[in-house]
């Protein structure tokens, strides 16, 4: 009888795990938070969703179908921001995350969900470093100052076209002029 | 009628020209307009809780004009291309496309279910592309120079090449790489009346496709991709295995050949300028047998190589873009020869093609180009004028 009972709880949590595991927004959490903790060796961090306040707040467009902005601060002080974004790939989207400083000067951009097999290899780490230690002013340009990926072009440049979307609509916002 | 043809050709060229625009205009204006209509992009989360999935559509189109020295030339929609994909949750996906060849044969080229495990990590089963070498995974027209695929690519390696198979793929974004690892159904060599592959087009004719195909011994097949210095992108490819023949002559000797291919590609972009080659060699064994029991002359080793420069001619920062470009290849399905079959000098070709890639906008291209082909045999190259045009979405 007890087998029985461990038996179907074992079952049940198999069914609740498989369930948990589909759940993209937990991901892309848990692998925002773990970026983070990474880039700026901290673990008791807090994440302020500043999305919609005045100085962040810009609607999307093509290339940026989906995002949210967080103030990283840690005991009230400022660590930097994390930007998290959603793109198209050729058939379906991709979430990535670009990490500020507090100056607004970027430490990392990272693939956090890649869904579809073309253009996947936009998450190699070398290539994303293009991206890194720029600041708002910066744009970027496929083939100029963004080298290509052969076989992945469209998600290059969509890639390319968010993150410079991105940076244009920050720049013109005046909380971050002030910072 | 002669002479009207040109102007046919260029009135043709022009309205599906303005077609392929609008099409890809509306595109645009649908994506600009949030997604309203049902494609790729409307599966777009509109936040990142609501249910990932739904259905895509997509494909691909070349309609070709090839005019050789001499002899009439054909008009043909060579390949029109529907893709359809299922997103059941954001692991699984069901990913097909349906093949209409010629206007009036229709196939299935890829029908296969990919389950991603993690970033890391798919498995996928069904009908998939064999990975050799770049044109067979990357054939959409807007992805390569030339108006048609590169010959090699045709004769070397049968593409497009898919069987029905089970296997594995993922990158590694540390590493910069990609891996793929099938089990595959490999091809027919003997239908019970007859041997189906041969000298002039190696395996080519051995394609089961997925069609009621029989199959006995498993095929592997690999690729490695690897893409962590910026601009350049190298694969190694491999493929092992044997021949499948039918039941009738199965147990006779020489109804089946072992298979080794091995390929290398690279592909280099740098600003405007962008370079390709490839190199593929295959051994086969047990071809005497196989050549004495069928009367073939399938040759036991088979080589060749191309390569390939291209330089955009438009400013970078263009949308569209205009590739001039020259290919050599050089290739030979008698690289070897068992010693009962004579080798035929006609299969080692040489081939050169130049000519330009007008990219109307990303995902539509014009092409035009002249091939001089000369073979081991006739050092006199035989010409062909090739026009198209080719969509992508």
């Amino acid at each position: 009888m007890i087998s029985t009972i461990t038996n179907y709880s074992i079952a049940l949590l198999c069914v609740l795990n498989i369930n948990l595991g589909f759940d993209v927004n937990k991901l892309v959490q848990k692998r925002m938070q773990k970026e983070i903790t990474k880039i700026f060796s901290c673990k008791d961090f807090e994440l302020q969703d500043v999305t919609s306040t005045p100085g962040f707040q810009f609607k999307n467009s093509t290339y940026l179908v989906q995002h949210q902005i967080f103030e990283i601060k840690k005991e009230g002080a400022l660590l930097g921001y994390a930007f998290l974004g959603t793109a198209p790939s050729k058939t379906d989207t991709f979430e990535y995350l670009i990490l500020f400083d507090e100056n607004f000067i970027q430490k990392k951009a990272k693939i956090l969900v890649y869904r579809e097999d073309y253009g996947g290899e936009i998450s190699s780490n070398r290539w994303l470093s293009q991206f890194e230690n720029t600041s708002l002013t910066e744009r970027f340009f496929y083939g100029e100052n963004i080298s290509a990926i052969s076989g992945a072009t469209i998600s290059v440049k969509s890639m390319t076209q968010s993150i410079n979307y991105v940076y244009s609509q920050l720049q013109l916002q005046n909380a971050v002029a002030v910072r | 009628m002669k002479n009207k043809l040109p102007h046919l050709l260029a009135f043709f060229m022009i309205s599906f020209g303005s077609y392929a625009q609008n099409v890809a205009d509306s595109l645009e204006i649908s994506m600009n307009q949030n997604l309203l209509q049902i494609n790729g992009y409307q599966r777009i989360l509109q936040n990142l809780e609501a249910i990932p999935n739904g259905m895509t559509l997509g494909g691909y189109a070349e309609v070709l004009y090839n005019q050789p020295e001499s002899v009439n030339g054909e008009i043909d929609v060579q390949r029109l291309i529907l893709l359809f994909g299922y997103k059941f949750d954001d692991r699984t996906q069901f990913v097909t496309e349906l093949e209409f060849e010629h206007v009036k044969e229709v196939y299935i080229e890829q029908a296969f279910v990919n389950y991603s495990v993690n970033n890391s990590l798919n498995v996928r089963a069904g009908l998939m592309l064999v990975p050799m070498g770049i044109i067979n995974e990357y054939h959409e027209p807007t992805t390569f120079n030339g108006v048609e695929r590169p010959s090699m690519d045709n004769k070397l390696v049968p593409t497009t090449w898919r069987e029905i198979g089970i296997g594995v793929s993922g990158r590694s974004d540390a590493m910069s790489m990609r891996y793929q690892a099938y089990i595959f159904n490999g091809f027919l060599s003997h239908n019970g009346t007859a041997g189906l592959v041969q000298g002039s087009n190696g395996l080519r004719s051995g394609r089961q496709k997925g069609a009621e195909s029989v199959f006995r011994t498993p095929n592997l097949s690999m690729k490695l991709d690897f893409y962590g210095i910026n601009g350049l992108r190298l694969g190694l490819s491999g493929y092992f295995g044997r021949t499948q023949a039918a039941n009738e002559v199965f147990d006779t000797s020489g109804s089946t050949v072992g298979l080794s291919m091995i390929g290398f590609d690279a592909r280099y972009n740098l600003r405007k300028f962008t370079a390709r080659c490839q190199y593929i060699t295959s051994s086969i064994k047990d071809v005497f047998e196989y050549n004495q029991l069928t009367a073939k002359d399938l040759g036991s080793g088979m080589s060749g190589y191309y390569i390939e420069g291209a330089y955009n001619l438009l400013p970078i920062r263009n949308r569209q873009r205009l590739f001039a470009f020259v290919r050599y290849e050089n290739f030979d399905t008698h690289a070897s020869v068992p010693s009962n079959t004579d080798r035929n000098a006609a299969y080692h070709r040489k081939e050169i093609t130049t000519g330009l890639s007008y990219h109307l906008a990303p995902g539509a291209v014009f092409k035009m180009d002249y091939q001089s082909k000369s073979t081991g045999l006739d050092d006199d190259a035989k010409g062909q004028i090739n026009a198209g045009v080719g969509v992508w979405f």
